[in-house]
């Protein structure tokens, strides 16, 4: 605990620190987001019925005007903070399923929710976050890239051409991404 | 994962997506072209695609949707009436970032209590849980009136939650949605939630999250500060935790930022520094800047702004937002918000003395602007030299002055000046209401407020209360209320209507007192508790010199505008003060004020001033009887030996009766010390005595009560304590008493009946759980006895004996032989130190069945002459002793019967 501490916390400021390769930066932003976004997430669904589609860009759009000065925010650093609020994204997504996992687990007495009663489909499997939490994290090691770009597309549901402009690299490197990442993690779940 | 696949992955990446384009008939040919013969590339790349394949709708949809019912489930997690454990969840009372608030019932001890159900992501750290359950434990086992009681933390369904005092009432922020406090109520709030961070600050806890969310106004005015330490949750460790960086999240902190309201932020909290007691006291500055202008200090768009503000910028001044603040105050609030901390108030306390000064200071202004400016103008004239009385005042000054408070900006400059014009003359007022007319049986004084600009004469305003609530005992059929049921008030501000309601009580004496240098004034006001209306008020001014005649005016005052009828017996007992010497008389207050302390340094001190009082009045009969009260305390309070200070005490008591035996105080103190030496004849005679010449002191009757207790006459021990709770009904020891009381009468419905009492009274008073805990013993329970009386200990801190003991005795009798063990070893140790008896350790003894033991250390106490023995009579702990001819003889020698 004697590392030096960051002289601000000041958002655009560990965003552009981030960006310079200062990895703590990123550590101290996370929390932040990830909260706002818990919060956005929390409030959007207070107001939108059980069962609407949900707009995780949406919610992230609203964490990004809630925390970052519009006025002297550059392009770039909305990129970079699309990148952190995707994987504050991926972290509160897997929290919930752990949360639900748990209760699965243990609980009978757990209202099944309207939500959950609409949400199941008949014969569609859902995906494993938590399984799929892992096996991201091995495919980070091997292409970190592609683990942005699945948190961009599926954790912040972000479409091809936004991630594309979060990671400024083009439309066809990330549909390459993207679709090798989806063969690989759906190959790694099989297991 | 084999190497050949790591180092090959962007070749494998590009000819999988380029074969996934191609038509399954064009593929095979394609992968023979790219893999060159390379068979682990090719079979990789045939497995992703085959994978690519099945894959189907996989990810296609975003994560989201995986968890869409946890997210809404979080919002309004349980619904009404859900039953978890034993609470009842009635309805959702609100939903932040920190989780929800339900209000439930508590179905075991039939209460309404808040439950708040931490967020998930709290839960994954246990250790960091662990940490902020201990301490908001802590911080709430201050039992301090201004910081919310916890009763339970726990788990429910894998979540955690905390079961709290359930407090009605607004939020400050809610107080505000409307418009600015006034200056008076923002005060009072102020003042309140200083008192509790210095509380919690002593205990070296830190609230981190001061805001006006977390600090609730009860409709009574009481304030109550939430949500403590929670915040620590939520803090984030600043640095590298590595790859997972999301795992921070959760991490250990010691030091780190606040994730939440940044506008309560202090500067260093901004900085993710370590923050300490001072960062609440930013915090607090914020909140009272918001209470005075209504505007928050540091506003901004977004939170990048807010913080940029707490840092660098200075917040509107007050005095531009809120011209009626008084510099004073705005230099408070300024001191509070200065940024860098070692310019800030270093401590609560000081800050605390700084605002009730201030408050102290509004509030006279506010007085003088209530009765100087209907006299404005012929002041100079109507001063009377006497300085006492009497200018007739009209009605409608006194409905301006009962209209209640309003704010000017007189400035603190001219307060001295208007303070001597106000208080040349006094007034008095009578008005016509159907009210006055009709006969008041039943009273409660205030402690009088102390307004003055010095807080060390506290035991001026304490002691005259005190001395006017003894006198106005006096009177036959007017019921007083004790010092112990008015003082509870002490420092509050709450309404005629709710004490004539609490106390049971027709009117109420409100009284200020001011000394400045050698001069004494006061204010009395007599208020109606049904209509509160002013049914009379008196504004008194004297040189110190007099304060003895001036007691006995302002008795006599009273007593009169209760329009009782008094005897020329009675009139001498209501104006009797006892001596004629004011410094003695003063030296008596002093003394009586350390005395109701009741701890070692305050009894060591209240003995110098009792001695001062003697030395001033030598006749003084009530300064010996407050010395021998006090020796009997040492004992009792400071762990002194029985045998040294019992005959001090005889003999300053026999001097008291032998300068006034008419003195109720004084039969009162001599029947407990025979009933602390066991002189049972004797101690009967005295109590009757002092209770024939004044009925209307609990103390008396509580200490008669515990007599009859030990002679097992359960019936008048009962009869005793409930008069006792008659004159003091808002107190919980009282109320436990009865409860007592009726359990050893074994009418357990009654009993249960008197602890939901001390419930409401004090919602975390281990008593209760000592209570619980005697009931199961009596119907031998002792599994949940033992849970009861653990409660107890917890809650006590360890710190009581008896709890310790009892809670020793369970656990002896259900097997439990290592856990009696340990606590006989705690007792031991303080034993050594006088802080429990050998009565404590005979009980668990007893409840190993060890009795040898048990009766060695029974008669350690009896050598000792230890004041508490007698109690073994009734102690269930000790019912297994009772066939043995040891205990007969023991119990003999005591002069208790069999």
């Amino acid at each position: 605990m004697n590392r030096a501490e960051p002289e601000t916390s000041n958002i655009t400021e560990m965003l552009r620190e981030w960006s310079d390769g200062k990895r703590e930066a990123l550590d101290s932003l996370l929390p932040l987001v990830y909260d706002e976004l818990h919060r956005q997430a929390a409030r959007y669904l207070r107001k939108e019925r059980p069962g609407h589609t949900l707009q995780t860009t949406a919610l992230i759009h609203e964490a990004y005007l809630k925390l970052i000065d519009r006025r002297d925010v550059n392009w770039e650093s909305r990129m970079h903070f699309f990148a952190v609020a995707a994987q504050a994204m991926r972290q509160i997504l897997v929290d919930y399923a752990k949360a639900k996992h748990r209760i699965k687990r243990g609980g009978d007495n757990i209202r099944l929710s309207l939500a959950e009663t609409m949400s199941v489909v008949e014969g569609e499997k859902g995906v494993d976050l938590i399984a799929l939490d892992e096996a991201l994290n091995k495919l980070d090691r091997l292409d970190a890239q592609q683990a942005r770009v699945v948190e961009l597309k599926y954790f912040s549901g972000l479409s091809l051409e936004e991630t594309a402009e979060a990671l400024h690299v083009s439309r066809a490197t990330v549909g390459r991404d993207w679709e090798a990442a989806r063969a690989w993690l759906h190959r790694e779940l099989s297991k | 994962m084999p190497t050949i696949i790591r180092e090959k992955w962007s070749e494998i990446k590009e000819i999988f997506y380029a074969a996934s384009q191609l038509e399954p008939a064009e593929r095979a040919p394609f992968l023979d072209e790219s893999c060159k013969g390379d068979d682990a590339l090719r079979r990789e790349v045939e497995s992703l695609l085959s994978s690519s394949r099945a894959a189907g709708n996989f990810m296609q949809d975003p994560a989201i949707g995986e968890v869409a019912d946890s997210i809404s489930d979080e919002i309004g997690k349980f619904h009404a009436n859900k039953i978890l454990h034993h609470y009842k969840i009635l309805k959702l009372l609100g939903a932040g970032g920190m989780g929800e608030v339900y209000l439930a019932e508590d179905m075991r001890l039939e209460r309404k209590v808040a439950i708040k159900i931490l967020p998930a992501r709290f839960a994954q750290d246990p250790e960091r849980m662990r940490r902020f359950v201990q301490e908001a434990k802590a911080v709430s086992a201050l039992n301090h009136p201004n910081i919310l009681t916890i009763y339970e933390t726990g788990e429910i369904e894998e979540t955690n939650y905390i079961a709290s005092e359930y407090v009605e009432g607004e939020t400050v922020s809610e107080r505000l949605l409307d418009e600015p406090m006034n200056l008076k109520a923002a005060l009072d709030v102020a003042a309140q939630m200083a008192s509790a961070l210095q509380a919690a600050h002593g205990a070296g806890i830190i609230h981190r999250d001061v805001k006006p969310d977390n600090v609730m106004i009860r409709p009574d005015g009481v304030v109550k500060l939430l949500d403590f330490g929670i915040a620590k949750l939520t803090e984030v460790r600043s640095g590298s935790i590595g790859s997972e960086a999301a795992t921070a999240i959760a991490a250990h902190t010691q030091t780190g930022m606040i994730i939440g309201t940044a506008n309560y932020m202090s500067p260093e909290q901004a900085r993710g520094k370590e923050v300490d007691a001072r960062t609440d006291i930013f915090s607090f500055g914020l909140t009272l800047y918001e209470m005075l202008s209504g505007k928050r200090a540091f506003e901004g768009e977004n939170a990048m702004d807010v913080i940029g503000a707490i840092l660098q910028k200075e917040p509107i001044q007050l005095r531009h937002l809120a011209p009626i603040v008084p510099q004073e105050i705005e230099r408070i609030v300024n001191k509070a918000l200065r940024k860098d901390r070692e310019e800030r108030y270093q401590t609560a306390k000081d800050l605390l003395v700084d605002l009730r000064n201030a408050r102290q200071d509004v509030e006279f202004q506010d007085k003088l602007e209530r009765t100087a400016a209907p006299l404005q103008g012929h002041s100079d004239t109507q001063i009377d030299d006497s300085g006492t009385r009497n200018i007739p005042k009209t009605a409608s000054n006194a409905e301006s002055a009962a209209a209640g408070i309003k704010h000017r900006n007189l400035g603190f400059a001219a307060l001295g000046v208007l303070l001597l014009a106000a208080i040349g003359f006094g007034y008095w007022f009578l008005f016509d209401h159907s009210s006055n007319s009709k006969q008041i049986d039943s009273i409660a004084v205030m402690p009088f407020v102390n307004e003055g600009d010095d807080a060390n004469v506290e035991y001026l305003s304490d002691g005259m209360t005190e001395t006017l609530i003894s006198s106005l005992s006096q009177i036959p059929k007017l019921n007083v209320k004790s010092r112990a049921s008015v003082f509870r008030y002490k420092g509050k501000e709450t309404d005629a209507a709710t004490i004539g309601k609490q106390l049971n009580v027709q009117a109420i004496v409100y009284g200020t007192v001011i000394q400045r240098g050698q001069e004494l004034a006061l204010h009395i006001e007599l208020v109606d508790a049904e209509t509160e209306n002013a049914l009379w008020s008196s504004d008194y001014k004297q040189p110190m010199a007099n304060l003895v005649s001036l007691q006995s005016e302002i008795a006599r005052d009273v007593s009169q505008k209760l329009k009782i009828k008094l005897s020329g017996a009675d009139e001498k007992n209501v104006e009797k003060n006892y001596t004629e010497n004011a410094e003695a008389y003063q030296f008596y207050l002093r003394g009586r004020y350390f005395w109701n302390k009741r701890n070692e340094d305050g009894i060591k001190k209240a003995i110098e001033e009792f001695q001062q009082a003697i030395e001033h009045d030598p006749n003084y009969a009530l300064g010996y009887v407050g010395l021998a009260d006090s020796y009997i305390f040492m004992v009792e309070f400071a762990d002194a030996a029985a045998s040294e200070m019992v005959p001090k005490a005889r003999t300053a008591i026999d001097r008291a009766l032998k300068l006034d035996d008419s003195l109720s105080e004084a039969h009162a103190s001599s029947a407990l010390i025979y009933r602390n030496q066991w002189h049972w004849a004797e101690a009967e005679q005295e109590f009757k005595r002092a209770v024939s010449i004044n009925s209307n002191n609990p103390t008396e009757h509580i200490w008669f009560s515990v007599y009859f207790r030990n002679k097992r006459q359960f019936d008048d021990a009962l009869s005793e304590i409930k008069r006792a709770q008659e004159l003091d009904p808002l107190s919980p020891v009282v109320g436990a008493n009865v409860a007592y009381a009726y359990v050893l009468k074994n009418d357990l419905i009654s009993a249960v009946e008197q602890s939901k009492k001390i419930i409401e009274l004090d919602p975390s008073s281990p008593l209760i759980y000592e209570l619980l805990g005697i009931a199961y013993l009596k119907q031998k329970n002792y599994q949940q006895a033992t849970v009861e009386f653990e409660k107890a200990v917890e809650l006590s801190k360890r710190t009581d004996s008896r709890y310790l003991s009892s809670l020793g005795y369970c656990y002896g009798v259900t097997g439990r032989r290592a856990d009696s063990l340990a606590i006989l070893k705690e007792l031991n140790e303080k034993y050594a130190s006088n802080k429990a008896n050998g009565q404590n350790l005979a009980a668990v003894y007893a409840g190993l069945g060890d009795k040898e033991q048990a009766f060695i250390w029974l008669e350690r106490d009896f050598d000792r002459r230890s004041f508490g023995l007698p109690e073994i009579t009734w102690r269930f702990a000790f019912d297994n002793l009772r066939a043995d001819p040891r205990y007969t003889d023991l119990v003999g020698r005591m002069g208790l019967p069999q």
